[in-house]
């Protein structure tokens, strides 16, 4: 092997790698593989006789009895219902005309429901994003600290350490917590709580969220340079000065580009926690899916369509105004 | 999440025109607390009706109680045959994880087919990644696809199931596909997102030396691109694992389906068992994907 052959493999050979990284990309991809399998074989170990583990049938799909029953959704559970005096079902547009030209009060319900989904997609990120501009401070590890943005030179004094460690595990946690469990599961459990209105679907939405944004923005707050907070910090500044002086207008535009994706997300949502049973456009889709009225079910998942794109239109044009600003 | 967004200072006088009063970026916030406002009054959200009536002060006081003692055995007696009360949470959890999985696996598949096709540096763009027929192609595919994932994503994976139970009955590879389909289109979004803001250079020195187009891509720019895709799409999983859980309140097995359960016998304590399970498992994904990210996109 030549001097330059044996180079090659040297460099090869001391190529920089990772453990951490490979086993995990090893565990991820069989993971994502053997998930398919996972169920026949705890199956087959015999393990789980109750059959709490889900097997996945691949032929299950296209079972005769799954396409008769596609079949029919196709040919009479969709088909369009006929209207008030006619016998007969409708064209698609004589039945667009009669939603939304005739006075038909599914018309009305479903852009009152559309409105609400948008109030509660508001009014919840606008709760999320306070909450998260306080949740963010205790858990960034360049604030949360006995001594945060010390200059250069000076010595940190030893004592609390321990006392602000805790406070960032502690928030981090909760945040953790708040976003781990999704907004579904919180808007069913306060439902219970508070009731069919709409206070279930907008704390569910602002917890989950505040727990995300939250996180976001503890990472923006942990990056941002050093050398303004510093400064202040040398002036004789407390932490509540320079957080409010040089942290927040530092990380502004980032804290709101996050919380224009978080509202796009929460547009989404709130149409789907109506599926509850109250407020937003899911209990319209719920209510038509338990009457098998399929029709006017897929006509309201085509409402939230609608509101979803409007709602990516408007952040699209938010997110553009503040990436000019800054 | 992946924005690669510098935080620039810039101070009036370093810009070329008068500051006015009312900046674009003041009048976002301006706008969001507005807005704020309008959703408070028009959605009811008073709050005074925070405070439960006796009934919900109750039933709070009792659910936030077992907050603090969740269950490790039933609390009622189980039917016969029934698993100890832990073995069946660890089964919600690891059908979880499956249906996460599973769906997730074919997502990755599916948005990396479409968001090659979708990426501009493939299609428009770079006339060097343009041939002959791809200049006649490209736009039409190129719009095609990104309308295609536009209405793949503008639908909740829930209503996706709604639709397909409603078509097929429930069965769970209908439910994996109803994950698929919108987190194929969000990962097909951001994936072609990153592929196009990865540095071109390599690949226009392969097409430059006689490279095709297809090995540009392959070999120029998706090793490039690499560490960002593989960090998103394990954010992306855990995401997943909430989707998967959530599809159990409409009749798969994941931990959804026994936590439903157990709040409407009222079993708060076992509803507590399964929430920390779920938090346990959303902490763990979390710190791992976030610790290969750290050491993949430094």
């Amino acid at each position: 092997m030549s001097d330059r052959e044996q180079k090659v493999v040297d460099l090869k050979d001391n190529r920089p790698r990772d453990w951490f990284v490979r086993v995990s990309l090893g565990v991820f991809l069989s993971l994502l593989v053997g998930a398919w399998f996972a169920g026949d074989v705890i199956h087959g170990l015999g393990l789980d006789p109750n059959g709490y583990v889900t097997a996945f049938e691949f032929t299950d799909l296209f079972s005769s009895r799954r396409m008769e029953r596609l079949d029919r959704f196709i040919q009479n559970d969709v088909a369009l219902r006929p209207l008030p005096g006619s016998d007969e079902s409708p064209g698609l547009v004589q039945f667009g005309w009669h939603f939304f030209v005739t006075d038909s009060p599914d018309r009305d319900s479903g852009f009152s429901a559309a409105i609400m989904t948008l109030a509660i997609a508001v009014g919840s990120i606008v709760l999320a994003g306070m909450g998260a501009v306080v949740f963010s401070l205790p858990a960034s590890r360049n604030i949360a600290t006995s001594e945060p943005f010390l200059p250069s030179g000076r010595q940190p004094q030893q004592g609390h350490r321990w006392f602000w460690k805790g406070v960032v595990v502690v928030t981090r946690l909760v945040l953790i917590f708040f976003r781990a469990i999704p907004e579904y599961v919180w808007a069913f459990l306060f439902l219970a709580i508070f009731g069919p209105k709409a206070w279930p679907a907008v704390l569910a939405l602002a917890i989950h969220n505040m727990g995300i944004l939250g996180k976001l923005n503890a990472e923006t707050i942990e990056n941002v340079e050093r050398a303004a907070p510093s400064a202040l910090r040398g002036l004789g500044a407390t932490r509540g000065h320079i957080v409010l002086t040089s942290i927040y207008p530092a990380v502004l535009p980032r804290f709101l580009l996050y919380f224009f994706y978080r509202w796009e997300t929460c547009v989404r949502e709130a149409t789907v926690l109506g599926m509850l049973g109250f407020a937003s456009l899911g209990v319209l889709i719920q209510d038509a899916r338990v009457r098998f009225r399929y029709d006017l079910m897929l006509l309201f998942i085509g409402f939230g369509v609608v509101l979803v794109l409007v709602g990516d239109l408007v952040s699209m044009i938010a997110r553009g105004l503040v990436r000019r600003a800054s | 999440m992946n924005m690669h967004l510098t935080i620039a200072r810039t101070s009036a006088n370093e810009m070329n025109h008068k500051p006015r009063l009312i900046g674009s970026r003041r009048g976002v916030l301006i706008a969001i607390a507005i807005a704020g406002v309008w959703a408070a009054y028009y959605a009811g959200l008073d709050p005074r009706e925070l405070i439960p009536g006796e009934g919900g002060l109750k039933l709070a006081g009792e659910f936030f109680g077992a907050a603090f003692q969740p269950a490790y055995t039933y609390q009622q007696t189980p039917p016969d045959g029934a698993p100890p009360f832990l073995v069946k949470v660890m089964y919600a959890m690891i059908t979880t994880v499956i249906f996460a999985a599973a769906a997730i696996g074919i997502s990755i598949v599916l948005g990396l087919m479409l968001g090659f096709l979708a990426s501009t540096s493939w299609w428009m763009g770079d006339p060097a990644f343009r041939g002959r027929s791809t200049r006649v192609i490209g736009p039409i595919a190129y719009s095609f696809v990104r309308t295609l994932i536009a209405g793949m994503r503008s639908v909740h994976e829930l209503l996706w199931a709604v639709i397909f139970f409603a078509a097929m009955g429930i069965s769970p590879v209908a439910a994996v596909i109803a994950i698929v389909i919108p987190y194929a289109g969000t990962l097909a979004k951001v994936f072609s997102e990153m592929i196009d803001e990865a540095p071109r250079d390599a690949a226009v020195s392969m097409r430059a030396t006689g490279g095709t187009s297809v090995q540009a891509f392959c070999f120029g720019l998706l090793p490039l691109a690499l560490p960002d895709l593989i960090a998103y799409a394990l954010y992306r999983f855990e995401c997943g694992l909430r989707s998967s859980a959530i599809l159990g309140f409409f009749g798969i097995l994941t931990v959804g389906y026994h936590l439903e359960d157990a709040f409407h016998y009222g079993q708060y304590r076992e509803v507590w068992t399964y929430l920390y399970a779920l938090f346990l498992l959303v902490a763990l994904m979390d710190w791992w994907s976030g610790s290969v990210r750290r050491r993949l996109v430094v």
